[in-house]
């Protein structure tokens, strides 16, 4: 059905309807941000021993996030005068934009997906990449030294940890011959590439949680040195923004790396009666627990640590893969 | 006109008002910022011209270079908010000379342009472009992209050993 609107004739109705499919999607990436800070705290309170929130909404806290927003949004919004204000105000859309422009090209299951683009990987990698701009504007504009720490921390180890990112990807790449999404998931009916490419599924979650910034990399918001990072100086809703895109990239993180080792919509051995949509929906929860598990276990890591890793550990590492994988391909297949 | 015709015309609109924004700001971090407009209107370019691959590789490298371009506007220029830029403003005459070379650059541009054929357009490109370029860089372009690696690689080992030099310069200081 998506097929067909995608490839109808441009008209009014078309743009009111895919206007309203993006909105929808919007929606539910709200809702999933909403519940994720909800499991997050809910998972990270379980692992330390704590309950969590447990009173706003219910006995499981079901309305916690949504009076946090809430607050948020009633909060004085403030400009340091020192600031630079037309970056100041840019900066959190500049962050937040390309975090939702990237969930276009995931595809959800084989009906439900917005493009079908020939260059999907890229153009997510591409894309997220802008986000950075924002994170550094953000900082710079701030004018507060604290600020532009983080910023730089941001810049560095983002650029660092996107080229890791994208070699690993490559070997998946290379055995699915195709850079579109959709492929690259109809290449996994038989074997998933978390099977086929263990190695590269490994260097990608490492870089996939440093480039989300998330312990045990979250030094660009490292508040123990930095006090909160970029954002200091942000509050209220254009603080809320920065956090919203950093949400929304786990939500889309989260889903491309279904899409890309786990099989996307494609179910587990006999169990082909459950429908698609609720496989990706298991396979997406599993790598956001993980993701929230990493958080609660891990200590931060140093600067110089970060960058050793990333150029010394994981990008030797990836090449390897490549190398090993464009010899099994050549060979076996 | 089509839809296509009206993305063309805000995407260059967009392109040209970064470049002009680049030239008139004053702070670097506001040129650096409009750059980034018109690299990502140039992008959507390439986008009408279904040229996607093109399109994302230019998000993808310039991302990560104006990124770098701005730290180092930030790490090696003098920032101080307040400080009140000098301008530079000329004559009546000068005035009047840079609006006739403009003038004068722009008619000879069209006048160049107008009669220019582009050939076929871009929906005859391979719908798999990606796969195309690919092809052709590693069986007709073999040689051109095996030179520029090389000259890359050189570039690359250049700048190390002279990063590595200046190391040691600093160290016996």
């Amino acid at each position: 059905m998506m097929e067909q609107w995608l490839e109808s004739a441009p008209s009014w109705s078309n743009i009111a309807l895919f206007f309203g499919l993006g909105a929808l999607l919007l929606a539910v990436v709200l809702a999933f941000v909403t519940y994720s800070i909800l499991a997050e705290r809910k998972v990270m309170g379980f692992m330390q021993g704590r309950i969590g929130p447990n009173q706003v909404g219910g006995r499981f806290g079901l309305l916690q996030t949504v009076a946090d927003v809430l607050k948020l949004l009633l909060k004085e919004d403030t400009i340091p005068k020192a600031a630079d204000r037309p970056l100041y105000v840019l900066a959190p859309v500049i962050a937040f934009a390309p975090s939702f422009m990237v969930l276009a090209v995931v595809p959800f299951t084989d009906a439900f997906r917005f493009a079908d683009l020939g260059v999907g990987l890229l153009y997510y990698i591409a894309v997220s990449g802008l986000t950075i701009v924002g994170v550094i504007t953000g900082g710079w504009a701030s004018n507060n030294k604290y600020a532009l720490l983080g910023g730089m921390r941001a810049a560095a180890q983002m650029i660092s940890y996107e080229i890791p990112l994208v070699m690993s990807a490559l070997g998946v790449v290379l055995l699915a011959g195709s850079m579109n999404l959709v492929d690259i998931v109809n290449a996994q009916q038989d074997v998933w590439f978390l099977f086929a490419q263990p190695l590269a599924f490994l260097i990608f979650l490492i870089a996939a949680v440093a480039e989300l910034n998330r312990t045990p990399f979250d030094l660009p918001e490292a508040e123990s040195e930095l006090v909160a990072g970029f954002h200091v100086e942000y509050s209220g809703f254009r603080w809320a923004f920065f956090m919203l895109a950093e949400y929304v990239y786990m939500f889309a993180m989260a889903a491309l790396i279904t899409v890309l080792f786990l099989g996307g919509w494609h179910p587990v051995a006999f169990l082909g009666w459950i429908p698609g949509a609720v496989w990706f929906a298991l396979k997406f929860c599993a790598v956001v627990f993980v993701f929230i598990w990493f958080r609660a276990t891990f200590p931060r890591v140093r600067a110089d640590q970060l960058m050793e890793f990333a150029w010394k550990v994981l990008l030797p590492l990836s090449l390897a893969n490549i190398v090993l994988t464009a010899v099994v391909k050549a060979w076996f297949f | 006109m089509s839809g296509t015709d009206i993305a063309f015309f805000l995407l260059a609109l967009a392109a040209i008002a970064g470049a002009v924004m680049m030239l008139q700001l004053t702070n670097v971090v506001h040129m650096v910022l409009s750059l980034v407009m018109t690299f990502l209107a140039i992008a959507g370019l390439y986008v009408l011209l279904s040229a996607e691959f093109v399109a994302v590789v230019q998000v993808l490298i310039y991302s990560g270079a104006i990124t770098i371009i701005m730290l180092f506007a930030i790490m090696l220029t003098r920032h101080h908010a307040d400080d009140k830029e000098r301008q530079t403003t000329g004559g009546v005459g000068h005035k009047a000379a840079a609006a006739f070379a403009v003038l004068a650059f722009g008619l000879a541009v069209y006048a160049g342009i107008r009669t220019l054929d582009f050939g076929a357009d871009g929906s005859a490109l391979p719908a798999d472009n990606a796969k195309a370029i690919g092809q052709w860089l590693y069986s007709y372009y073999t040689i051109p992209f095996e030179i520029v690696s090389v000259l890359l690689l050189v570039a690359l080992i250049g700048a190390i050993v002279l990063a590595k030099k200046d190391g040691k310069g600093a160290e016996d200081e």
